[in-house]
């Protein structure tokens, strides 16, 4: 039982290795914008969904307002790079702008609404959202409102900046790869994923990190033996919003557009939701997975799905119910399977411990 | 042969300690010294409010009236968590565990919440070996070692038990509270959990307050009984002479002492 268990972990690591050799490599595998923009997306998703995990899945906190300190982030990068244009300063007071503005809001909402029930607390931060989201459309002068802003980010992240040139002035290649500023952009995305990444794997296995699973265990027995749990759950707030914040930038300095649908609605809230519970809750690998299966099936379902209706265009019935508009059922259909069949998450449920009755 | 120190200060001080639920007075002006080196046993019927007064003194509650002195120092407004700072230890009655973690780091995290490393973020808890060596010397004490990585959830009642207690020593407070430590208990695990409470007795600088209903076990270790019945303190004094006073005899022990 040990080995079996044991190799179930192992092999949740190795499917995570391998993914992350992908996003690693993915310009130079899927040598298309949109695989690129797919890649992106699941760098950022990874992080936004793991430091939801810290919340949920580490410390048992139910919050609706990831979106909103993602948003923070987003619109922070974008109003800055806006307003004093494509410059390093710009990416730099945005990101810190809205990584303060999420740990200031993290603060209050921690301190004023951690102690009471759980279900009050999601209540209070559906609000806090609820009015982020009136927010950004209102304040249209800022924000954009329903059409969110377009910028310029950086020269080194513009498509046109060669990295490399070759002897006669071209855009140099590697492995037929133009090594230009959307590379660069990639790079920047994917190394500041793997840096917010790192960096929240080490704060759930230090001495922190079995405190706010102690705290989800048994909260009135971790205060018994000594652990302020308002404290803890305070910081452990405060710091998934700064990094979803920081993933919000990220994004809005790749997208170098910022608007309520890519970074403030609750569609995003619940696609946070949907990949940690299709990972596996508490476990950040799960995170891994889940973002990547969920992201793959948003861009690729339909195409698969149209692809296999052609292809069964003869057969009665079945064209129907591939149809790609249907795509959104079959993801329903897939989902539901997923939790019938992972009930932990399919990263928690492989790597389930033996020790469990 | 008993090692009584009634000279020495009291650790542990409540005064007039009141709580009321409604119109309802659970705890009712307990006034009570407890000092280093003694063990204290409570007892009194179901409801006679043994462990609203635990309650109050680790600070689950809060009282309507009254004081908690640890050392002289005021803890009455605490948390429990300052409360653990301050050396009050804990363990329940109705097992508290950490269901879904494993046992030594159930005991493990009970040693690291007094060991200044609690807010440390950056280095693996594998790589803390001191606090695991800590933790391990429990589990050795607690005879747990075979299930160390199970998870608590999946301990037998009586090993949960033990696990409870593990918990309590790994806090290394000055004060045990232990509230009915052998309840549901069979009868080869019972012995094990009153040993390590002896062995705490015999270290002679710990004080330690025990709810227990079992005749046997209070004979056999209480330096002092006090009988609490409907909130109030209704005797206080040596064994011998707590058991064998009349008003004790008709609440309280008239019915069990047949059984025991």
């Amino acid at each position: 039982m040990t080995q079996e268990t044991d190799r179930g972990a192992d092999f949740v690591k190795l499917v995570v290795l391998l993914i992350a050799a992908l996003l690693l490599f993915a310009p130079f595998l899927f040598q298309d914008i949109r695989s690129l923009e797919v890649a992106a997306r699941i760098c950022v998703f990874i992080v936004l969904v793991a430091s939801y995990d810290l919340l949920i899945g580490y410390t048992g906190i139910v919050s609706f307002a990831h979106t909103m300190f993602f948003g923070f982030g987003a619109y922070g990068a974008a109003i800055a790079l806006r307003q004093m244009g494509p410059g390093w300063d710009a990416v730099l007071l945005g990101t810190l702008a809205g990584a303060l503005v999420s740990l200031v809001m993290a603060i209050a909402i921690g301190l004023l609404s951690l102690r009471v029930k759980a279900i009050f607390f999601a209540m209070i931060t559906l609000a806090a959202a609820s009015v982020a989201m009136v927010l950004a459309s209102q304040l249209s002068q800022f924000t954009g409102g329903e059409d969110g802003i377009t910028y310029k980010t950086p020269d080194l992240f513009k498509t046109a900046t060669k990295l490399v040139v070759t002897e006669d002035g071209k855009v140099a290649r590697l492995f037929g790869v133009k090594l230009n500023g959307k590379l660069a952009a990639y790079y920047f995305v994917f190394a500041s994923s793997l840096v917010l990444f790192v960096f929240m794997i080490r704060l759930v296995g230090s001495p922190i990190g079995t405190i706010l699973k102690a705290i989800r265990e048994n909260e009135a027995r971790a205060e018994a033996i000594g652990y302020r749990v308002v404290a803890y759950r305070t910081f452990v707030f405060c710091v998934s919003a700064v990094i979803a914040s920081l993933a919000g930038s990220v994004y809005a300095i790749w997208l170098k557009y910022t608007g309520p649908d890519t970074a403030l609605s609750f569609s995003i809230m619940i696609d946070i939701l949907l990949m940690v519970v299709i990972g596996g809750m508490g476990t950040m690998y799960g995170a891994v997975i889940g973002a990547v299966l969920m992201v793959l099936a948003q861009y690729y379902l339909r195409d698969l799905m149209g692809t296999a209706a052609e292809a069964l265009a003869n057969v009665p019935l079945l064209p129907f119910i591939l149809n790609p508009d249907m795509w959104l059922f079959w993801l329903g259909v897939i989902f539901i399977l997923l939790v019938y069949f992972f009930p932990k998450g399919i990263a928690g449920s492989l790597a389930r411990k033996e020790t469990e009755a | 042969m008993q090692q009584v120190h009634p000279m020495s200060h009291p650790s542990l001080v409540t005064q007039d300690l009141t709580i009321r639920f409604g119109g309802h007075v659970a705890v009712n002006a307990v006034s009570c010294e407890f000092r280093p080196g003694e063990l204290t046993v409570i007892v009194g019927p179901n409801g006679a409010g043994k462990t609203t007064y635990f309650n109050l003194i680790s600070g689950q509650l809060g009282p309507s009236a009254g004081r908690v002195l640890k050392d002289g120092i005021d803890i009455t407004r605490m948390p429990p968590s300052a409360r653990a700072h301050h050396g009050i230890g804990r363990a329940f009655q109705l097992t508290n565990l950490f269901p879904q973690l494993p046992v030594l780091e159930n005991i493990r995290l009970a040693v690291q919440a007094r060991s200044g490393k609690a807010w440390n973020m950056f280095q693996p808890v594998a790589k803390l070996t001191e606090l695991t060596a800590r933790a391990e010397r429990y589990l050795e004490a607690t005879r747990l070692e075979d299930v160390a990585h199970l998870h608590a959830a999946a301990l037998s009642h009586g090993d949960q038990r033990k696990l409870e207690v593990a918990l309590l020593m790994a806090m290394e407070p000055d004060i045990y509270m232990f509230d009915e430590p052998t309840a549901g208990m069979s009868l080869d695990h019972a012995p094990d959990v009153l040993e390590l409470i002896a062995e705490l007795k015999h270290d002679h600088t710990k004080t330690i307050l025990l709810v227990e209903h079992k005749m046997d076990v209070v004979r056999a270790l209480a330096d002092r009984i006090i009988v609490l019945h409907n909130g109030e303190l209704l005797a206080d004094g040596p064994p011998e002479e707590v058991m064998s006073s009349r008003i004790v005899r008709d609440v309280y022990l008239g019915k069990s002492t047949e059984a025991a």
